[in-house]
């Protein structure tokens, strides 16, 4: 049995949640997805549209607001009745900060940061990236189960969940939660900057360059943006120099995404740039210099000038 | 708004590498010797891991760690690669000749080649396991002053957005305070930079000496260059009058460390340190070497080279400087760890009796000046003390002085060998840089093959540097304007020529001119801004604390 830990935030199933249970179809055995929290079962329900043989809300008032304290007391509690062989989580900022400390906790492996799943026999390995992604390594779990594992955000694709053939209904189970465990009440959660956004949710972004050259010029780029219906986003130097705000960063210093269509106008590609958008479905890099790394990584590559070519895209696409 | 904590130590050590770790454990092991009240011992380290920002060729002459951790084999010590052969070449631009012999300070017969990232996490693993606390992940902003006795440092705040405003993490830095402070901050430290100043540690002594390494680790095909096999370079891509060199280390697992040093006491402006780097691995020995090899790590750190004459007074009231704060480096050998780590336990055994005799004024710790006037340090260090001064003059001279040294002990007509700066030595622009005959050896430069040369963006790809966006700039230029008039007239901004990671860029100011763009995410933490900029304009000073590289393997 395999379980997977969903996630959600204001009223909404992370995306991400998806990923993870895209993950968990390419494993062994029955799958449980569990979403903690109080008053959840209404949205677990989303989560049965996929192949899964279970769905669980996982309700505690200590889990109203997420705490790292909650969610280990609740989970272990939980993983300890279950027994599965494997625990899969999205690789979100949440996971990241209370997953390595379940597994701890249950006293069992957890490899962070997955990008894929094989199998070596009867053994199952995982590849996660080394040294910023230059190195792949593939890692066996050891010892008893369960084996903990998150995968990286894109690495699995949402839309690649095998559908359930009839849904399962949501199960509520009352969490069991330690007073013991608790040593934290939180606040009610918050957003450092209320436009920030979340790329990562986007299916299709347009980036812009050094190559637009122009502050005045990003308004071209937002023409397309809106044609497509895709979300702006940027380099790094666009942001740094402030022509856009710094939560529209693709790269490692910023976002990581892997939308459907990426459209990169006057982006060299830096490394830096690619490791944040190279998981992307379809490519698509306009820019004048034929040698620029990121036709390396393009699905459609146009050499010339993004002010003629972006243009004629407005103009197609309208 | 948070108060401002405040935790009490007895003993401080700022910077967690070979110097502070071996105070740390050595203090450790006298506090067992000794019994008594324990001592509440603690070290910081900036990097997010012990290790983070080590970075160094590296080849150990393991003698302080045979008296510091003498079972260090069955602890485990990461020293797997005995040095088996060592030799010296001497290229040109086509072809290179090796050396008949391998000069007696460059034999590393005994020694053995290391990841210094590595070398640091397990010494770190000794430290805690004798009960240190070590604090990574926080770096040191200033020190903390009674007067003028050291009582401790102030970490660095958090949470801090682009203006130095508070955003909703705001913590304040916490007051880590202390009978004695060793600093530890490495090669150019920013808190051993103001102690420096303050108290003019270094008068009467000569201006410190600087080299900028950088270092890439590479897998190469099987066979190509056994582990254990030691070469060092002169020469070209550099020319007669500047100083420097490259290291080839053979490491197990087809590993090699391969790094260019250049002096940073060059003449010509127009100098390009990563340039010459490329230079280098495109020579016909080196691209042979590298063919078909894949580019693993990047990182890139300054060198104190100046040698004997130019470590400035050691003791304050309540503070001692150790390893390449102090200077330690026996530039002839090209090592240092076994010096930062010697000093940091004659610190530590300094500290220790100062803290036990309740005297921790400059008196009550002058027994660590002592400890390496008469000791180990001394021995090494004092015959060397003009060789890397002798090289102002060109690589015949110093070649030619460091030879005549070993019969001569070192001595000189004028001793100390009068030196100066190295940011003094640059030429204006206008003044001709050369001498005739000599071409400069920085052209525009060409595009990177990204196969065997790659652009510095890259490099920061490789070297792991991470730094928050939305953070002021670590990099403070108290004067931009000079960069925009005087100096692009002067020197043609070598700032972005010198930095490795291309933190310095000068853009269009959209006014016809130029202005200059500080990439702070970018940095390694290298200092050489700090001490090549001619205007000695720059003061690198630690961002958030756990960001910078992650020299993992290096």
């Amino acid at each position: 049995m395999i379980l997977v830990v969903a996630e959600h935030h204001a009223g909404q199933v992370n995306r991400a949640s998806l990923e993870a249970i895209a993950a968990a179809q390419q494993l062994d055995g029955p799958i449980t997805v569990v979403l903690p929290g109080s008053g959840v079962a209404a949205l677990a329900s989303s989560l049965t549209q996929a192949d899964v043989s279970a769905v669980v809300a996982l309700e505690h008032d200590a889990l109203t607001n997420y705490t790292p304290d909650g969610y280990v007391s609740a989970l272990a509690a939980f993983a300890r009745t279950l027994v599965p062989t494997h625990i899969v989580f999205a690789h979100t900022y949440q996971t990241r900060d209370f997953a390595p400390r379940l597994a701890a906790r249950l006293d069992r492996p957890i490899v962070t940061d997955c990008t894929a799943i094989k199998r070596d026999g009867q053994r199952v390995l995982v590849t996660r990236p080394m040294f910023q992604g230059k190195l792949q390594a593939d890692i066996a779990f050891e010892g008893p189960a369960p084996h903990c594992l998150t995968v990286q955000i894109g690495a699995f694709r949402a839309d690649a969940v095998r559908p359930a053939a009839s849904p399962v209904g949501v199960e509520t189970v009352n969490a069991a939660v330690s007073a013991a465990d608790l040593h934290q009440a939180p606040e009610a959660p918050f957003r450092e900057a209320k436009q920030a956004v979340d790329l990562t949710q986007a299916e299709r972004i347009v980036s812009v360059g050094r190559g637009i050259k122009d502050q005045d010029h990003i308004a071209l780029a937002q023409q397309l943006a809106t044609a497509l219906g895709a979300e702006l986003a940027a380099s790094r130097p666009i942001c740094d120099s402030g022509w856009l705000p710094m939560d529209r960063q693709i790269g490692s210093s910023g976002q990581t995404v892997a939308p459907k269509l990426y459209v990169a106008l006057g982006i060299s590609g830096a490394i830096q740039h690619l490791v944040g958008m190279k998981g992307s479905k379809t490519i698509v890099a306009i820019n004048k210099d034929p040698d620029a790394p990121i036709f390396e990584v393009a699905d459609f590559a146009i050499v010339g000038d993004l002010f003629e070519v972006v243009p004629a895209m407005i103009a197609a696409l309208k | 708004m948070s108060e401002r904590e405040v935790l009490e130590f007895d003993v401080l050590i700022v910077g967690g590498g070979p110097a502070g770790l071996s105070a740390a454990l050595r203090l450790a092991q006298r506090q067992a010797e000794r019994g008594g009240d324990p001592l509440a011992i603690a070290v910081i380290e900036k990097g997010r891991e012990a290790g983070a920002h080590a970075l160094s060729g590296a080849i150990l002459d393991p003698s302080a760690l045979r008296d510091l951790i003498p079972d260090y084999a069955a602890k485990g010590a990461p020293l797997d690669c005995p040095v088996e052969h060592d030799d010296v070449y001497f290229l040109t631009e086509r072809t290179q000749i090796r050396f008949p012999f391998t000069p007696p300070p460059l034999s590393n017969h005994g020694c053995q080649i290391i990841s210094l990232n590595r070398f640091a996490k397990w010494m770190a693993g000794q430290v805690e396991a004798a009960g240190v606390d070590l604090f990574t992940g926080f770096s040191a902003s200033e020190v903390l002053f009674d007067g003028d006795r050291v009582i401790g440092v102030r970490t660095g705040d958090r949470g801090l957005d682009k203006h130095g405003g508070h955003k909703a993490n705001f913590e304040p830095g916490v007051d880590l305070r202390a009978k004695v402070t060793i600093f530890c901050d490495g090669v150019r430290g920013n808190l051993t930079k103001t102690l420096v100043q303050r108290f003019a540690l270094d008068a009467g002594r000569l201006p410190q000496l600087y080299a900028l390494g950088i270092k890439e680790l590479w897998e190469v095909r099987a066979g190509r260059f056994p582990a254990g096999r030691v070469a060092h370079t002169m020469g070209y891509p550099l020319n007669m009058r500047e100083f420097g060199g490259a290291f080839i280390y053979g490491l197990p697992g087809n590993l090699i460390s391969l790094g260019f040093v250049s002096g940073l006491d060059y003449e010509d402006p127009l100098f390009d340190a990563h340039q010459v780097f490329q230079r280098f691995k495109q020579h016909p020995f080196v691209a042979s070497l590298l063919d078909g090899a894949t580019l693993v790590r990047y990182g890139a750190k300054a060198l104190p080279e100046g040698g004997w004459h130019t470590i400035p007074r050691l003791t304050m009231d309540g503070a001692l400087i150790a390893g390449d704060a102090g200077g330690f480096v026996n530039s002839l050998r090209l090592k240092g760890i076994h010096l930062a780590m010697r000093t940091g336990m004659h610190a530590a055994d300094a500290a220790f009796d100062a803290v036990r005799a309740n005297d921790v004024t400059a008196t009550g710790l002058a027994s660590y000046e002592r400890a390496i006037e008469e000791g180990p340090v001394r021995r090494e260090l004092f015959p060397v003390r003009n060789v890397h001064q002798a090289f102002e003059h060109g690589l015949l001279a110093g070649v030619a002085f460091s030879g005549l040294s070993m019969v001569t002990g070192g001595w000189w007509f004028k001793d100390p060998m009068p030196a100066k700066a190295g940011h003094e030595r640059m030429n204006k622009l206008a003044h001709g840089t050369l001498p005739a005959g000599e071409a400069p050896i920085s052209p525009p430069t060409p595009p990177p093959d990204r196969k065997l040369t790659f652009d510095r963006v890259t490099g920061v790809h490789y070297s792991g540097a991470k730094h928050r966006e939305d953070e002021p700039s670590h990099l403070i230029v108290r004067d931009t304007d000079i960069c925009a008039t005087r100096c692009r007239v002067e020197y043609a901004n070598p700032c972005t020529r010198f930095c490795p990671a291309s933190v310095y860029e000068m853009v269009d100011d959209g006014a016809g001119g130029k202005r200059l763009k500080i990439n702070a995410s970018n940095c390694v933490h290298c200092k050489t801004c700090d001490i090549m900029d001619p205007y000695q304009i720059i003061d690198w000073v630690p961002p958030e604390g756990g960001e910078g590289p992650q020299y993992d393997g290096m």
